[in-house]
Parts: structure tokens; sequence; C-alpha cells
């Protein structure tokens, strides 16, 4: 009697055990969380009962297709896992590689590093190492890499995707920052922002003002003799080196000989077609250049806040809009990156650097061999690094086969 | 001005080079002992008193020494005036400035000066007669002061003979007239008993004065001690005004007044107007250069090379017309925190710049430059004219956190069109010359012919052909005023100011930048200017911002903290302060980086001329034969070809040298003294 009852009991239990699970299933995803009064609340249980309904939770959970958890809120409360998820539990050998898998499982999509696994468990680390072998093996899990601790390994359930977080979005690919694809990416920017925020037009050569000319600098090739700053070099195209900026305008013929060239120009104020970062993001998406990642207007507002950071670009407001316009227009290469890249392919240029945008300022200091000297700190007259014994002086002036030797012992002829 | 171990070595390196070694030695005693009578300057040097009293009277000549004699003592205190030794450095640059503006003749009497320090003005006179009278006799030109010229401006020590013409001031007329010129752009003032002591003494002078004739039972409340104040800024502007006493009297003669509007301001440079309506300068008043005035020139010159830099040579041309106007009546850059804060009832002139007016500018222009350069052209739909019109009345604050702009995302199809960007020059020149019924014309030279003075107005016809010249010369204001830099406010309808303090901070920032760049490279740059506008960063936030690889970063962050570019702070988390615990979080001050490289540039000026030294040391038996008489002035004829060759390559590098200390003086400028 006692045992068809329990018999009689099992039986009903099992079927209220799926009506409650197909129940839930129908009443949110996977996340949800379900409290006690959710679950009675669904119908399933006759009577309210609370002990049966402890009774078919408790069967639901022995067959992992109910996961308990404590809610700050609620309380106890539980979630439902689907069947194929519930039958690797199931199949799993052993309790600690079924504790080992749950960890696993519970950290979802950021994954979870392997020392985290045994601190949690506070196992022994063979035991640990053996469960993850099998899990292994078995394509339950999968090792994974997170920008964020590259050195950490990562344990992550084999079905999952790696979050935008493990994986640091767009600009990561294989847990490594990208950087050929972002510098790629930001010469593309800049040249749009280049072209769409500057009027290209034809300058003279001829400037105004001898009355406010420019304080004469030295010219370019005798201050920057050292080799460093030539390899720096203009970025110019060969026809217009001859023009070099320093040169005081006021030394440039006027007239009709003067030959004009392409320059960027500002535009007028309250230019109202500035791109704005949503523009840029259209462009970029239009032309299909970055046809395997998706880059969101946020991705593209990184990339500008980079370029904006490196000086390049600056952000004007006009009105309501927000838009971006190249910083120093009339520096600006007239000649677009991607030609320069090509320009480098076949051969030409290869002595210059080629990165976006116009060459960076100089001033006495940078120019001086004190600016970029390695032993400044060092150096003082009568120690053992002096101005009088300084190399990089010399250098400097082009004084490095200095004369001395066979000069003549008399100045005057006889 | 604070005189740290680099100042030090640099202003007595300078004396040493202008003025010869026994004031150089003299100075760097008194700036490293302090203030000191002739007795224990006896006791410091071990020199003769009859040695240091030659010495103190070549610093007292060039301004280069305060003294200070208390009543009833034996002996005057003497005191190193550092900031007049450092402007040595900066001789060729004012007389380079003075030639551009004033003209040649100017220039030679600007450099008479500088060489003799202060003079009266009948010296002056007497020592330009005689230079006049042997010119006249010889039909010979003369050396003008070769021997110091190196410094001064770079060009002699050529050993080309000199060039044969008369001399530039013809006759002791002009020379009046380059004065009063001069006196009126106060680049000139008087020398006057309290121009020999220091601020200090000074200040304490005139605060005796205050107390004993208004306070004479001390201060008592508040209200009182505001009053002392204003009183003692009162005293030290009065005795700050009597330097100018000179120009208030060439002012007041009326003269000057009337030529200047018939002239309005442009060509006082090549004498044009009659010499003889100047009036005779007193000839016993002691003048001397005013740098402080210099100064503002000086730093007009360098704004309009920023302008330059950033928008276009054009638009800075424009500025610096501009900037003339504007500071014509602004006598030094900074202002004294204990002359010019309480003078709020000093008038205009003393608060702020004031503005300038459209017309004006205009009316000084050269006919010569044509407007239409330099911008570039856009439809008139395409404009914003409210927002490029925007009238700020008031210096704009940081505004805290500006709303986010809506976008719109129009990109309309025509812009669409020219994306493809690998197309020819030609191409792009054809696509927009012909719908040149709008915009101002970028090309070059289209327009230079259309002259007509209309007054620009909001409302004209759309279809307008071409801007005329008003229209032009406002949107060149209007890019000034739009520029991040913020080069131009725009102070009410056609009027216009700048505002220097946040304009030259953005200036010191960027040169800052330029350092940075140059020696960290983009990516420097990037992480400093990321720390600049965020704030203190954890080092671990960095990368996701930066979006650089983390050991570079950290790399790259190590090299800037060592160049004094960045600043770590170690937070830690909990009382062990447990190093693998903390929080590390970057930042950088701004104020403690421009420090460092005021200092790293008067080390790096202080360098250049003892490398200089040193190699006069190394070619001294070259230097020596090219003093002798007979070498002198015929160098190329009279030495050996190898000799010569060393000679003049000693010369190219003596160049070079000074030349690059000029160029650190522009930036100990623009960070110390702009």
């Amino acid at each position: 009697m006692a045992s068809d009852t329990l018999a009689d009991d099992s039986a009903k239990l099992a079927i209220l055990k799926d009506a409650l699970y197909e129940e839930i299933r129908q009443h949110g995803s996977e996340t949800r969380l379900f409290t006690q009064k959710d679950l009675l609340d669904l119908n399933i249980i006759p009577n309210n009962n609370v002990l049966l309904l402890v009774r078919v939770v408790q069967g639901l959970t022995d067959d992992k297709l109910l996961v308990g958890t404590t809610n700050h809120h609620a309380g106890l409360a539980w979630r439902w896992r689907s069947r194929e998820e519930a039958k690797k539990y199931t199949s799993l050998p052993n309790d600690e590689t079924v504790m080992v898998y749950s960890i696993i499982d519970e950290a979802g999509a950021d994954g979870i590093w392997n020392r985290t696994i045994k601190n949690k468990l506070n196992m022994h680390e063979a035991v640990v190492k053996n469960c993850i072998k099998f899990l292994e093996t078995k394509g339950y899990i999968a090792s994974m890499k997170n920008v964020e601790h590259p050195n950490k390994k990562m344990y992550i359930k084999a079905t999952l995707r790696p979050s935008e977080r493990a994986t640091g979005g767009p600009w990561f690919t294989e847990g490594e920052l990208d950087t050929a694809f972002i510098d790629e990416l930001e010469g593309i920017v800049f040249e749009y922002i280049k072209t769409k925020s500057a009027y290209r037009g034809s300058q003279s050569q001829s400037t105004p003002s001898s009355s406010v000319a420019a304080p004469k600098a030295p010219k370019k090739g005798i201050v920057t003799a050292s080799s460093e700053t030539l390899t720096r070099g203009t970025k110019r195209a060969a026809t217009d080196i001859s023009t070099d900026d320093n040169l005081p305008p006021s030394t440039t013929t006027r007239g009709p000989s003067s030959k004009s060239r392409a320059v960027f120009l500002p535009m007028p104020a309250g230019y109202r077609h500035y791109p704005t970062v949503a523009e840029i993001a259209k462009f970029i998406h239009d032309t299909g250049i970055t046809n395997n990642t998706t880059l969101g207007e946020a991705d593209i507002q990184q990339l500008v806040d980079v370029l904006t950071f490196d000086g390049l670009i600056e952000g004007v407001r006009v009105g309501r809009r927000r838009g971006y316009r190249v910083a120093r227009a009339a520096r600006q290469d007239t000649v677009p990156f991607h030609k320069r890249q090509k320009e480098r392919e076949v051969g030409v240029g290869l002595d210059r650097p080629l990165v976006p945008g116009a060459e960076p300022l100089s001033n006495g200091l940078t120019e001086a061999p004190c600016g970029r000297c390695p032993v400044f700190e060092l150096c003082e007259e009568g120690g053992p690094v002096s101005p009088s014994n300084c190399v990089y002086f010399l250098q400097w002036l082009d004084l490095e086969d200095s004369v001395s030797a066979a000069a003549p012992s008399v100045a005057l002829p006889p | 001005m604070l005189v740290t171990k680099p100042v030090a070595d640099l202003c007595a390196l300078l004396i040493d080079e202008l003025h010869g070694e026994l004031p150089s030695r003299i100075f760097a005693i008194l700036l490293t002992k302090g203030r000191s009578t002739l007795p224990q300057l006896v006791q410091y040097t071990s020199m003769t008193p009859r040695q240091l009293r030659h010495g103190l009277a070549v610093l007292q000549q060039h301004n280069l020494l305060f003294y200070h004699l208390d009543p009833g003592a034996e002996f005057a205190f003497y005191e190193a005036n550092a900031e007049h030794a450092y402007n040595l450095s900066r001789t060729g640059k004012i007389l380079e400035m003075i030639d551009s503006s004033f003209g040649a003749p100017a220039k030679d009497v600007m450099q008479s000066l500088l060489l003799s320090g202060q003079t009266r003005i009948s010296d002056l006179v007497a020592a330009y007669q005689e230079k006049i009278g042997h010119a006249n006799k010889a039909g010979e030109g003369f050396g003008d002061g070769d021997d110091f010229g190196t410094e001064t401006n770079g060009i002699n020590g050529d050993s080309q003979p000199a060039k044969k013409t008369g001399p530039l001031v013809k006759s002791t007329a002009q020379l009046n007239s380059i004065i009063c010129r001069l006196v009126e752009a106060e680049l000139i003032d008087v020398v006057h008993a309290k121009t020999f002591e220091s601020p200090q003494d000074v200040l304490k002078t005139v605060e005796k004065e205050v107390m004993d004739k208004h306070f004479p039972g001390g201060v008592k409340g508040n209200k009182a001690k505001v009053d002392l104040q204003q009183r003692i800024a009162e005293g030290l502007r009065k005795v700050r005004g009597e330097s100018k006493s000179l120009k208030r009297k060439l002012e007041q003669n009326g003269t000057a007044a009337k030529r200047r509007k018939l002239f309005a301001g442009v060509s006082m440079a090549n004498g044009g107007h009659d010499e003889d309506l100047d009036p005779a300068l007193d000839p016993r008043q002691v003048i001397r250069i005013n740098y402080e005035k210099c100064l503002v020139d000086l730093r007009n010159r360098r704004l309009v090379q920023f302008a330059s830099d950033m928008l276009g040579e054009t638009t800075a041309y424009v500025y610096g017309v501009l900037l003339k106007l504007l500071t014509k009546d602004v006598p030094r850059c900074r202002d004294d925190a204990a002359m010019d804060v309480a003078a709020d009832d000093d008038g205009d002139t003393e608060k702020g710049p004031g503005f300038v007016t459209t017309d004006q500018i205009l009316d000084n222009l050269k006919t010569s430059v044509d407007l239409s350069l330099g911008i570039g052209k856009a439809e008139r739909r395409q404009i914003s004219s409210t927002a490029a019109e925007k009238i700020e009345p008031y210096p704009i604050k940081k505004k805290a956190l500006i709303e986010q702009a809506e976008v719109d995302g129009e990109a309309s199809a025509d812009e669409e069109e020219d994306e493809d960007e690998s197309s020819d020059e030609s191409e792009y020149d054809s696509d927009y010359k012909a719908p040149a019924t709008n915009g101002a014309n970028g090309a070059n030279g289209v327009n230079g012919t259309n002259g007509a003075k209309v007054k620009f107005d909001e409302s004209a016809a759309p279809k307008e052909r071409r801007l005329d010249r008003p229209t032009q010369l406002r949107q060149h204001l209007l890019v000034l005023t739009e520029s991040t830099q913020r080069f131009v406010r725009h102070c009410g309808a056609n009027e216009w100011t700048v505002d220097f303090a946040p304009l030259m901070s953005a200036l010191r920032e960027v040169e800052l930048d330029s350092v940075i760049e140059r020696s960290c490279g983009r990516q420097g740059l990037r992480l400093v200017r990321i720390l600049r506008a965020k704030g203190k960063l954890d080092e671990k936030a960095l990368p996701n911002v930066a979006l650089m690889r983390k050991p570079e970063l950290q790399q790259k962050m190590l090299e800037m903290q060592t160049l004094g570019f960045v600043h770590v702070q170690e937070v830690p988390r909990d009382l062990k302060a447990d190093v693998k615990k903390s929080f590390f979080l970057w930042f950088c001050d701004a104020e403690r980086s421009l420090n460092r490289l005021l200092e790293t540039s008067y080390t790096t000026m202080a360098h250049c001329i003892q490398v200089l030294g040193a190699l006069r040391q190394k070619e001294r038996d070259v230097l020596e034969t090219t003093k002798r008489s007979d070498v002198r002035g015929r160098e190329k004829d009279t030495m050996r070809k190898e000799y010569y060759e060393r000679y003049s390559r000693f010369l190219e590098c003596e160049r070079k040298l000074f030349a690059q200390v000029m160029r650190v003086d522009d930036l100990v400028a623009v960070l110390r003294d702009f």
C-alpha cells in the first residue's frame, strides 16, 4: 500500500515536474529568475501546496533542469536550463566535474580563470586539471583569451562566444589589439574628414605682408641637421619641396612667375557641413572597408576621439551640429593618403614615414641637440659630459671632421 | 623673475658675451650672494674696489643693476637685475622688429642705444653728429658697431667689407624725429631715479610714504586695508608713470597726435612727413629701451606666426593688423599684480586692450593684399551666418558640459559624389570654378580689382557675385573667431578684441605639445592629451581610450614620466598599501611640465653659448689673427686659404648657435613673458 502510493506519488511528481518545467519555459528566457511565488502563480501545483512545490522543484534541480540562485531582492529563486544542457550535466562522471562545469557555465560569456575555479571550489589543482581536461575533450568547454588579462588561462562554455568585454570589441583580433587595422582606419577617417572639412584650392606662392613677416627662422636644413629629423622630413609632393613654409614670406618673389600649388584652405566661419560622427560611420559602412567587422557609431566616436587627441582634427560646433574638421588645414598634404601608400608600394617616398596629418610643429628646443639629448641631466661644464665636449653639437654644426691636424702653423702667408 | 641656477648661469654667460668677463663675474656673484655692498663684494670676489667699480659702472650703464642707498648709509646695496640681463638675448629680435615696423634708420638708433645702454639725448645726438660729419667727409660708410654686431643682428661678422652706403641717419633732425616716434610707441622711455631701485625697494618706499602720509596711526579694519592697498598701487603706478613723462610731453604738444591722425599710424617708417614738425627733445633727458613694450610687439609677432601656422598667411596678416591696432596702448604683456588689480577706476587702457572695429582694420590693410586668398569658398546656404556672427560680449569662461549636439545625418548626394579623392587637381579646380557665382573665391587673384567699399549687409542679395573687400575681411576675422584657439573675440557688432590670457595659455599648450610630439611621438602626445582632457586616469583605463597596446603604452608612459610630461600617483587600496593592489593614476600637470620646459630652455641656451666658447677656444689661433689691425676687414685677402676657411666655418657656427639661442628664446618668451 505504502509502496503503491509512493509509486503513484512519483508518477504524479514526474508529471508535475514536466508540466512545471514546460510552463516555466513559456514564461521567460533562461536568464529570468522565478521566485517561489512566481512558481506557485503558474497554477501547476494544485492547492498552492508549498510542500509539493518543494518536492517538484527539488526533483527538477536534481535533474539540472532548474538552477537555484539567491537573489538580493527576492531571496531564493530559480532559473531554468535547457534539456540538452541538463543532459550534459547528468552525463558527467563525477561531482567534481559537475562542479567545475557549473562554475564555468555560470561565468557565461566572460569566461573564467582556472585559478578562480580552483579557489572557488577549494579543490586540489590536479583534480581541477583533470576535470577541465575531461570537459575539454568532451567538447563542453573551450579555452579562451581575455584581452584584459592576456596571460590568464580562461575557460568558457564551448557553445558560447566570448563577450565583447573579453574580446575587446571590434579593435581586437584573437585577443590582440589590431593596430594595423586601427591605423588603416584612422588614416581613412582622417582623409575623409580632411577632404570634407577643408576647401581644396590653389594658392600662388606670393604672400602678403613684408611688415608682419614671420621672424626669420634659421633655415630648416641648417637647424635640423641631425639625421633623426632629416628622416622625419616634410611630407609634401616633390614639386613642393623647394617652397618650404619656413622661408620668410618676404623672400618669395611676386609676379607672373609665381606658380600656384594646391593647398587646403580653412572653410569660412559658420560652415555647416563639417562631417559628424554619424556621417563618418555611414561613410565607413557604405564603403564596406570593414567587411567582417561591424563598427557602430560608438566605435567610430572612439576613433575620432583618438584623432582629436592626436591633434589631427578638432571638434567644431556650428549651431547645434557637432562636426569635426582638420586642424591646420593649410599645412595638410594635398595628395591623398592612399595615394601615398601606393607610392610607397612602388618605392617612392620610402624615406618618409607614412602618418596622416601635417608635420608636427617645432620650436627652438626640439631643434637643438639639447632638446633630444639623452644625457641632458648630466651635462654640465666641468663634468664628464659637458657642452664643450658635446658630440651632438659637433654633429649638428657639421664639425665632425674637424680640422686641426693638417692646418698650417701660421695663419698668414709670409 | 625667479632666478634659478640655469637662469643665473645664462645671465652670466650673456653678460660675458656682450660686456666682458669682469661685469659677468660681478653679476654672477651678485646673483648667488644676493644684494651686497662694495666691501662685501670685495670680500666675495677678491678683487680690488677699483676693479669692482669699473665692473659695476658697466653693469649700471646697461641697467643690469639695481642699487639702493639708505639715507645716511655709507655704502649702497647692489642687486642684480636678472630680467634685463636675460633681455640681452632678445636684442637681435627687438632690432629686427624695429627694422620691419619703423625702418632701418630707427633700427640704427635703437642699436646705438642698445650698445651704449642708457644715454643722454645730447650724447646720442653728438655721436650721430660726429658720424654724419665723418661720413660726409669720407663719403664712405661706417661700421655700425661691428664689434658687437654678432649678437645684435647676426648679419655682420661676415668678413665682407662694410657696405659703401651713407649713414642711415642723415641729419640730427631725422634722429630727433626717430626718437620721437619710438617714444610715442613707448619703445623708448625715460630713465629716472627710481629706475635703478629694485621693485621691492620701490614698493617699500611707496609703502612707507603712504603710511606716513595717510595712516600715521596705523591701519585698522578691513576698509582701511583695502584703502591702503589702493593707495600703494596708486603710488606704484605713479612711479611707473614717471618714465612715460617724455611721451606725455610729446602728446601734449599736439603735433604728434595730429600727425598720427593724418597718417593713420601706418607708415611712420620712412619718414615721409616733415621732420621739422617734431619738437626738439630736452637734451638732458636720459633714455633707454623699454623692454616691456618691446615684448608686447614681439608677442604680436609670435601670435601672427601662430595664426599663420594654424590658419594660413592671409588670415595671419589680417590678424597682425588687428593686433597692432589693439595693442597700441597696451604697455605690457602681463599685468603687475601689485599695481593693476586694484586699478578698477583707472580707465580702459589699464584694464584690457579695448577693441578694434572692422573699419579701423580695413583702413590699415595694405592695398596690395588680396583678401580673397586663404579661405575656402562655400555656398551661401552652406553657411550658418547666425553661428558665425555670434557676438560674445564677455570673455568665454570654460563651459561645464555642452549638451550633445543632435546629429543630422543628411549626407547629401553631392557630397557623396566627390568621394573619389584620387582624381587630379585640375578636375577639382574645374569642378569648383564653374559655379563661381557665390562664395569668396579662393582662387588666385580673380577679383583683385574689385574694390567697391560697400558696407557689409547681412540681408544682401543671395546671388551676390563677388564679395567686396569688407566682406572678405570679415570672413577672415570670423575664421579667427571660430578657431579652436580663439584668436579673436567678436565682442560687439563689427568690434573685435583678443583675450590674451587664454590665448597665450593655448599657445603655451601648443608649444608643450610640439615638444612632446617631437620627443615622444604622436602616441605620446595622444596620451598626454587624453590625460589633460580626462584628468587622472587609472593605468588600466588608458589603453582602451588610446587604442594602444598595453606594453607599448606602459613603455611610452615611463618614457614620458622621466621626461617630466606625465606624473603618476599611487593610491593604496587598503591600509597595508600593497603595491600589487594599489591603483596607479596617471595625470599630467601642465604647469609643472611647462616649468621644467622653461628650465630646460635656459640650460639649452647656456649650452649653446658654452659650445660657442669651446669653439672659440679651439680656433683661438685663427681668431687672434683676425683681431690684428692689418687683417681686420680684409680677412679674405690677407689670410691663408685654410685659415680663412676655418675662420668662415667658425663664423657660420657662431651664427647658427646665436640663431639657436634666439629660437629657444622664442619659447622662453611664450612660456614666461607673454
